[in-house]
């Protein structure tokens, strides 16, 4: 099966401990078979030997230490086993977490786009639990069933041939009521999986929306929407009890039938003289046991078909490969790029609709170009191109002459500091997120970009810059927050500086603040700003003016505004919105 | 400000061990106490068949057998065959019920928990990573269900079990008998020594699961910044550290954990050997042969529900550990909640009132001090000021998102913390910064704020707001699916449709919190017009920092110092050349 191959390469540096561990978990099982037989022999040969043998009391504290020391040996070995086995396994668990992690880490942004957060977190936690579980739980209790049916089967083969086949031949019987059990049970292992991975989300979407959640009142519709989900889990997880119940009594009953076939058929036996009382007895009294390990089948069948629905998703992960990759071939750059942007003829298609259409640009190194246009005109995606966070359909983008494509991923995405409209800041300190691009960044340097961008809040709060902030910047406002992105963004120096949005929240003040220092960095830097006032466009070598994908207008903006276009339009709005005093600027 | 918790800080749980916890989560056994019973006696009587075996055994080897009775042997074989049908079916009741049983205390728990979430401030939420609160409401309450379902049963079958044996072992010899309860001392003695080590193990897992999970969680949510700052080789080192953490904990709670079972195992052997040795050497003749093999018999029985019960233990401990987190959680004190005398807040015209308010997010830093001002209803009040000055903190304070610490917040004359939440909450109108879009249709996103409007209402409030074009240039239109964040959609549209969101809701008060940030100029300009439309009868603050979107409006409140600085509509303030004018004269000279 694909799923054990692939625990089995995740064990490598583990295996030959991982197997030791499983062939002690056999002996320690087979010793447990043991312990009875010393205490049976003592009954025998001391306490009630069989009539005209002798009662051998000096074989009493010899075989009473033996019996103590057989415990002994088996629980050490029991002991040793699991605690083997239970390393070994965590070692295989976090092998494939940090593996599955580290792939996460490269995935592109359409492989997001396509995987919900609380999908992705049900795989990274219960999913792979439930693989821990198999490896080192199910596979003890196979390997225990097994050494226990196998040696007992010995016992009775040895013993009377016949007789063990007419106990085994409903073996079949109850093999091929498990196999079809487990066919049709697999589909709804699948399904209780999902729908936890749909709870999990629920859950999560709650948590992170909550702010929305609370402006509307609506904490009782998400109460009825979460009750409605966290009921299917509940019915389907009594579902599939009740379909096995429909299997169940099929396979307890054959495997204890076999106590009846003891005494019926042993009984026969006995009465033809075929075997002798003694030899019936032991069949007897070990019929149960052989009978266990079919029992136990139920039980390894449920958690093998739980086992298969979820590694299946965490081999998913553990395999999906990104589109966006690094040439074998690609090209290396240590030091600093010139930062000239090309797009050569670039279109970009999501699921059959253009966002961009032919777009053909060159900006120069050092150079100020500023992207303007209507919502959803795809300024965004455009800037996401550079990055290479999205390939682009048809055409291609090129940085310092050379294709996106062919740069080693690294080695570009250094080179390009991004801030986001949509801000995502680390549970961390501010220092710490203004740092993230370069955590060894000395606490002044941090300091120093931090003022560039007019963090300088950070000295009200009571901890300074050490004062930790939330996922997303909760507890900061949206200018805050921000500003804190921007730092984070020229504090890794870049040759190309992207900014989506960036300042839309900052108040005006600020934002001029923050253009004069822009305007005057300590780095040559290629810009690229998305914005929606003129102020901030105003002032740049070149204006791009985006609609359905395609560049409208190009120009400075004198050149714009007299041409009469878009951006025309877009200033006399504002300058009308601004009143006469705007004129005056 | 105080500490955040991080994914790297252990969330310390300073209460002790107590049987509290369990008592509590018993509560949720006890729902089902009917069924719990019958599952009990249906244990029994399936205990009970398969006695009845032996007995059928016996008298097959001493009398049918050696007599050769056939026709005894076939009917003796029926009744073992009755019996083991009717252990099975037995089994299976207790199966079913037992299975609904698990399932229902992990719904009721899962709902309790989900349900105090709700109530629970910004401030919760806003302390700690949201991974740690998913893993509480989904994994731990997963982990806890057995215990208090198939645990409680076993553990009263054991114990029945074990006074069973122990009654049958003392009427065959009592002396004997106190020898194999010897053993049990010894027993508790082990488990007193390892109890605290497990108990402290098995939290240490949980913690660090739960930071795993939490740096998890934010990795996932954060892992386009992680790609564009280069960062994925460290975080791969943070994830491994983690995830070695957890491991360790887990590996070392296995150390001890297991102990249980190895010394039981052991302590039988002993007590078995000791038995034999004692019986045979010291209390002969005193004793029969006989008697020493009846006894030895029922001992190891007696111990074999022991090892359960110590198993049942070990989970116990592990649950409880789970248990703590989960209680922790439900009892995170609900701060602001309704008062006990709140009465609902009748439909308002739309009067808002700050009496001397002074708010901190902190006990020991205030960001509003001595706030008071009236809008009256119909009013558009303007909020200004620099980032951080708390304009966003005045509007929370209105739809009470936080308590304020002293002073009053009034609405059309009532006390805001006198009202019920959902009878202020539901009649205003916020359209946060943040504007976060759920998974599902952009439909149901826009119905959020009005879950029976029809898709008329939904498609006018969309065109009021300019959003319909580009909704309905969508594959879908209004069907189309989007994500959590709002992925597929630009920053803009998203605000658009959560502009239209708010809009739905028809409220009396109408907050708008950088509501057309991301919004290209050209429609912002025909969305400025439709607020304006929608202004008329409703009071409504603003937060921009385009000054030229708020010059129209009645009022405008420059927001510093942790109070208002200067008020007045926009010509007094210009003139008044204050730092209204400043701010003013700033932006339009860029």
């Amino acid at each position: 099966m694909f799923q054990i191959k692939w625990m089995w390469k995740n064990l490598k540096g583990h295996r030959v401990r991982y197997v030791i561990g499983l062939i002690m978990c056999a002996m320690s099982s087979g010793l447990a078979l043991a312990t009875p037989l010393i205490s049976q022999q003592i009954v025998d040969l001391v306490l009630s030997p069989p009539a005209g043998q002798e009662r051998r009391l000096d074989l009493l504290v010899p075989l009473v230490l033996f019996m103590v020391s057989a415990v002994l040996l088996k629980t050490g070995l029991g002991y040793t086993q699991v605690m083997i086995n239970e390393t070994t396994v965590m070692e295989m668990l976090h092998n494939v977490r940090c593996h599955i992690f580290k792939n996460l880490e490269q995935q592109d942004m359409s492989f997001f786009d396509r995987n919900r957060a609380g999908d992705l977190m049900t795989r990274m936690t219960g999913d792979l639990d439930m693989v821990r579980y198999a490896a080192s739980m199910t596979i003890r209790v196979i390997i225990d069933a097994f050494t226990v049916f196998t040696a007992i089967l010995i016992y009775f083969l040895y013993t009377d041939v016949l007789f063990t086949l007419a106990l085994c031949a409903i073996l079949p019987l109850i093999f091929a009521v498990c196999y079809v059990y487990s066919k049709k049970a697999r589909p709804m292992y699948a399904d209780i999986r999902e729908r936890l991975s749909v709870l999990n989300t629920r859950a999560q979407e709650n948590i992170a929306g909550n702010r929305v959640v609370k402006a509307f009142a609506r904490e009782d519709y998400e109460i009825r929407r979460f009750d409605e989900k966290n009921a299917d889990y509940r019915d389907a997880n009594i579902k599939v009890n009740k379909f096995w119940m429909k299997y169940y009594p099929a396979i307890e009953l054959t495997a204890q039938s076999m106590s009846i076939i003891v005494l019926l058929l042993g009984g026969i036996f006995v009465m033809q003289g075929r075997i002798s009382m003694g030899q019936m007895m032991a069949f007897s009294g070990l019929s149960l046991t052989f009978a266990n390990p079919i029992r136990n089948l139920g039980t390894v069948l449920n958690d093998v078909q739980r086992f298969l629905a979820s590694a299946n998703k965490v081999i998913e992960l553990y395999y999906v490969r990104p589109l966006i990759v690094n040439r074998v071939d690609c090209h290396k750059e240590e030091g600093r790029l010139e930062g000239r942007i090309t797009f050569e003829d670039v279109t970009l298609k999501f699921g059959g609709h253009s966002v961009l259409k032919h777009i053909n640009l060159d900006i120069r190194p050092g150079e100020t170009v500023a992207v303007m246009g209507n919502t959803g005109s795809g300024k965004t995606i455009l800037t996401n191109l550079i990055p290479r966070l999205y390939d682009p359909t048809e055409g291609a983008v090129l940085i310092d002459g050379v294709n996106v494509r062919d740069w080693e991923l690294h080695s570009l995405r250094k080179n390009i500091g991004v801030a986001t409209q949509d801000v995502f800041l680390f549970s961390d300190t501010i220092d710490g997120n203004v740092a993230y691009g370069n955590p060894e960044m000395s606490e002044e340097e941090a300091r120093h970009y931090a003022d560039l961008a007019a963090v300088d809040f950070a000295d009200r709060m009571s901890e300074g810059y050490d004062t930790l902030v939330g996922e997303r910047g909760v507890g900061l406002s949206g200018g805050q927050k921000q500003r804190i992105a921007l730092a984070r963004a020229l504090a890794i120096k870049p040759s190309i500086l992207i900014l989506d949005d960036t300042t839309s929240a900052v108040d005006m003040e600020t934002e001029k603040f923050i253009q004069h220092n822009l305007q005057n960095l300590d780095f040559p830097c290629t810009k690229l700003i998305v914005a929606q006032r003129v102020s901030t466009t105003k002032h740049a070598d070149r204006i791009i003016v985006m609609k359905d994908g395609e560049i409208s207008e190009v120009g400075t903006h004198a050149e714009l505004v007299k041409q009469g276009g878009y951006y025309a339009e877009v200033c006399a709005l504002q300058e009308a919105l601004g009143g006469e005093e705007y004129a005056q600027a | 400000m105080p500490r955040r918790n991080r994914f790297d800080v252990d969330e310390t749980l300073e209460t002790p061990f107590n049987a509290a916890h369990l008592k509590r989560a018993l509560v949720y056994g006890k729902r089902h106490v009917k069924k719990m019973v019958i599952a009990l006696i249906c244990s029994i009587i399936s205990v009970l068949s398969s006695l009845i075996y032996p007995l059928i055994l016996q008298r097959a080897f001493d009398v049918t057998i050696p007599e050769k009775r056939y026709a005894e042997l076939v009917g003796l074989s029926a009744i073992a065959l009755v019996t083991i049908l009717l252990s099975i079916a037995m089994v299976c009741i207790r199966s079913r019920l037992m299975v609904i049983v698990g399932q229902e205390i992990i719904y009721d728990i899962r709902k309790d928990l989900f349900e105090h979430l709700q109530k629970l401030p910004f401030q919760f939420y806003d302390d700690r990573p949201q991974g740690k609160i998913l893993t509480r409401v989904i994994h731990y309450v997963n982990n806890v269900s057995d215990i208090l379902s198939n645990g409680i049963i076993n553990f009263f079958l054991e114990i029945l079990n074990i006074l069973f044996i122990g009654a049958f072992m003392f009427a065959v010899n009592a002396k004997l008998s106190l020898l194999v309860l010897a053993g049990i001392p010894i027993f508790i003695c082990i488990l007193f020594i390892i109890k605290p080590r497990q108990r402290k193990a098995w939290q240490k897992v949980s913690n660090k699961g739960s930071n795993l999970n939490a740096y998890t969680q934010e990795s996932i949510d954060g892992v386009k910044v992680a790609q564009l700052f280069v960062r994925e080789q460290r975080n791969e080192e943070t994830y491994e550290a983690l995830s070695n953490e957890q491991r360790k904990a887990w590996v070392g709670a296995q150390y001890v954990a297991n102990v249980v079972w190895v010394s039981v195992e052991n302590i039988t052997s002993w007590v078995l050997g000791a038995l034999y040795l004692v019986g045979v050497l010291i209390m002969q003749p005193g004793v029969s042969f006989g008697t020493i093999v009846a006894v030895s018999n029922y001992a190891s029985r007696f111990w074999q529900p022991l090892l359960n019960l110590s198993n049942l233990y070990n989970n116990l401990i592990n649950s409880v550990a789970y248990l703590e987190r989960i209680f922790e959680l439900m009892d995170e004190p609900v701060t602001v909640d309704d008062a006990p005398d709140a009465t609902e807040l009748p439909p308002i015209e739309g009067r808002v009132t700050f009496d001397d308010v002074t708010f901190g997010y902190t006990p020991d830093q205030n960001v509003l001090e001595h706030l008071s001002f009236e809008a009256k209803p119909g009013e558009s009040i303007a909020l200004v000021g620099p980032t951080g000055a708390g304009k966003t903190t005045v509007v929370n304070l209105i739809s009470r998102f936080y308590n304020i610490n002293d002073g009053r917040v009034l609405i059309d004359g009532h006390d805001i913390a006198h009202v019920t939440l959902h009878s202020l909450r539901s009649q205003m109108g916020i359209m946060l910064q943040d504007s976060f879009i759920f998974s599902g249709t952009i439909l149901d996103n826009i119905r959020y704020a009005k879950l029976d409007a029809t898709e008329e209402e939904v498609k006018k409030a969309c065109e009021t707001v300019c959003a319909d074009q580009f909704i309905e240039e969508m594959d879908n239109g209004y069907y189309t699916q989007v994500n959590e964040r709002g992925s597929g959609l630009s920053q803009g549209q998203r605000q658009l449709i959560a502009f239209a969101r708010t809009l739905l809701a028809d409220p009396k008060i109408l907050i708008l919190d950088e509501a057309t940030s991301s919004i290209d100029a050209k429609t912002e300009r025909l969305v400025q017009n439709a607020i304006d439309e929608l202004l008329k009868g409703r009071t409504s603050f603003i937060i921009a920092h385009r000054l030229s979107t708020i010059k129209n409006c009645d009022k405008i409140m420059v927001i510093s110092d942790k109070g208002i600085l200067e008020c007045g509509r926009h010509e007094e303030l210009l003139q008044k050349k204050g730092a209204y004018y400043k701010l003013y004269t700033a932006q339009i000279s860029t």
